[in-house]
């Protein structure tokens, strides 16, 4: 095979080459960080934990459920343990430092969340404390903020003091970080009986119940019957509830933001088309200016398979330079923009998955588009080619 | 071995646009093996439709054309062009050269398909270019040599897998007098010592007097065979 005459070819244009190679590049390199994204979305859904499902009003995630019903919850058979969950819509200085808080149980939430490991103070001396609170690793990084910082947070669901706009302080004990990628790192946890007291106290207004309930199911128990039987306890109210997993939970929540996974891969799916093009087009100018040695290496004795696997192989060169380069530039920009990206896609890595699934694409692109030039070749009657003017 | 080549009742027939056009029309025509051959004849008179049929490039619509043992119509489209990588040079009307490879990797190119390791292949063609007196030109691509040595390097690679028989197709066209005379001077004696079948096209009368026979062909059909050797003697 005359593989150096690929080379040379390539060589020989080394404007054009270089152009396709770098578009190729950026183009994966873009692919790539979109795919993380999207399944840094998905990974809540797809990594969700299996024994834990979510309680919620029937009505709407944004209508409470009253505080009687833990127990009653706690009772169905198959169930491990019932976690509280308020939603406290906080922010931090002004709108723009706005992250998510919780209202948890602090007994009961490491049991439950067992993912979320302390990285720095310790879980306990946060349950000991009841203004004290659990921060994510990436919420710290952000802020700036440490164990024994303290964070006040103005929230307007739970309005304090006689202007409502009187701060609430909580006292970080502990940071947690992810052991796996369905959990983001920039939310906050806080005792709930420290909401509770306040609003009992009167010292701030707001509803007194809970959003959802988090509930740990047995070993082994099996999760659409404790789902049903959940959904029964409460068929005549006051408050009907609907119980999901938390995979289908996760979907739903991410579904109000819209099909973000979907917009992704759609970009995605048109800047691998721009790969293809340029490709394509490169391809096909090459086979076209050639079209005379084409001719001529017909008449020598070269055959079908030989010439065509040389376009194809070219178009491939080409590619994997492209895709080589592509992939270094991805890793680069993906950890550049992990700190930002986790922030609302948990699971965001540019690994190995999603490099491979990108090389993958392009790599198959590169066939098809080389198969253009490599068919026409094919075709070619050396005659026909040599009358051609050079 | 010298090849000899046969045509019995050759015609080659084009269309366009719905016009027929008989290019070559019931040719008969016998080509000694180990002779040189020039063909002459007005522009769009059929030579480069004869050489391409001779060369198993392109098929007849009617009739033989045998090239030593070989009727060339029992020959698929894969086997003609392996038969044509084992036994015919080309040099083709125009440039005949790829642009990006070296002379070197030119000649190459033929060799590729042969049976020859790397260094067989480089030392065949270094050895062939030294034949045409380019021994000092392997590394030079096609834009950095003249016109004569271009077509000395397409000769060289015509003549690197060593087939028997030579078609050129006004390999003389664009060089001058004395250029034209070197490289005519090269095939006669490709002819007279490595006793190849030249079939070799022109439209120059001073380049068809180093052919040993001169074929006439006019709107298809076969003219007057002027023997030169006879000529000479
Ligand atoms: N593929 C084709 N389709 C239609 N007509 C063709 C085709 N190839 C050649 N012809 C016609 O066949 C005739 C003979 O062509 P050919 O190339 O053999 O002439 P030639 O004798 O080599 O001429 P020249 O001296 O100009 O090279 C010409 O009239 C040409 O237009
Ligand atoms: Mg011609």
């Amino acid at each position: 095979m005359p593989w150096k005459l690929l080379w040379k070819n390539l060589v020989g244009r080394p404007v054009r080459s270089a152009l396709t190679v770098l578009s190729i590049a950026v183009a994966l390199a873009l692919l790539c960080i979109l795919d993380a994204t999207a399944r840094g979305f998905t990974a809540a859904v797809d990594l969700a934990a299996q024994n834990r499902l979510v309680v919620m009003s029937q009505v709407s995630l944004f209508v409470d459920l009253p505080l009687s019903y833990e127990p009653k919850i706690a009772q169905v058979d198959g169930v491990q343990r019932v976690l509280k969950f308020q939603w406290f819509g906080g922010f931090y200085r002004d709108r723009s430092g706005f992250f998510a808080q919780f209202g948890i149980d602090a007994d009961r939430f490491e049991a439950v969340y067992p993912e979320l490991g302390m990285v720095d103070g310790a879980f306990a001396d946060f349950a000991r404390e009841r203004g004290a609170c659990v921060i994510g690793k990436g919420l710290a990084q952000q802020h700036g903020w440490k164990v024994g910082d303290t964070v006040p947070l103005i929230s307007s669901v739970f309005p304090r003091g006689q202007s409502g706009v009187d701060p609430w302080t909580f006292t970080v004990r502990a940071i947690y970080e992810a052991k796996r990628k369905n959990f983001d790192e920039q939310t906050m946890f806080f005792h709930f009986d420290y909401l509770r007291e306040a609003l009992e106290q009167g010292a701030a207004q707001g509803p007194p119940g809970v959003g959802t309930y988090t509930v740990q199911l047995k070993d082994g128990a099996r999760a659409e019957p404790v789902m049903a039987a959940i959904d029964a306890l409460f068929e005549h109210g006051p408050q009907r509830v609907r119980t999901t997993t938390e995979a289908e939970f996760n979907r739903q929540f991410m579904s109000m933001m819209g099909n973000i996974p979907l917009l992704l891969r759609s970009i995605g799916g048109a800047v691998l088309f721009a790969i293809f093009f340029a490709v394509l087009n490169t391809m096909l100018m090459a086979g076209r200016e050639r079209t005379r040695d084409l001719g001529i290496m017909k008449a020598l004795g070269f055959g079908n398979g030989q010439l065509g696997l040389l376009l194809v192989a070219e178009a491939l060169a080409l590619v994997l330079c492209g895709s080589g380069l592509g992939a270094l530039l991805a890793l680069a920009l993906g950890s550049v923009m992990a700190p930002f990206v986790s922030a609302f896609a948990p699971g965001f890595a540019v690994d190995a998955a999603v490099l491979g699934q990108g090389l993958g694409l392009t790599c198959v692109l590169g066939l098809v588009s080389g198969a253009a030039p490599a068919l026409r070749a094919i075709r070619l009657v050396p005659v026909n080619a040599l009358r051609e003017d050079a | 071995m010298p090849v000899a080549i046969t045509l019995r009742s050759v015609t080659k027939t084009y269309h366009r646009g719905g016009e027929e056009l008989r290019v070559l029309d019931d040719l008969d025509l016998d080509m000694a093996g180990g002779t040189f051959y020039a063909l002459m004849g007005p522009s769009g008179s059929g030579k480069t439709t004869l050489l391409n049929l001779v060369g198993g490039l392109d098929h007849a619509d009617a009739g033989v054309v045998q090239v030593g043992d070989t009727n060339l119509a029992d020959l698929s489209g894969g086997e003609l062009a392996k038969w044509r990588a084992a036994n015919c040079g080309f040099v083709f009307q125009g440039l005949n050269l790829l642009p990006v490879l070296s002379a070197r990797d030119n000649v190459e190119l033929p060799l590729l398909l042969a049976p020859l390791s790397r260094s067989q292949r480089r030392a065949q063609a270094q050895r062939v270019l030294e034949l045409v007196g380019l021994g000092d030109r392997l590394h030079h691509k096609p834009r950095e040599l003249s016109g004569g040595q271009e077509q000395r390097v397409a000769i060289a690679r015509a003549i690197a897998t060593d087939p028997q028989v030579l078609l050129a197709d006004e390999p003389t066209g664009d060089l001058d007098r004395a250029t034209a005379d070197s490289v005519l001077l090269l095939l006669q004696r490709l002819n007279r010592e490595l006793h190849k079948t030249i079939l070799m096209v022109t439209h120059d009368p001073q380049a068809a007097s180093y052919a040993d026979q001169v074929i006439h062909l006019d709107k298809g059909k076969l003219g007057r065979i002027e023997d030169n050797r006879a000529a000479r003697s």
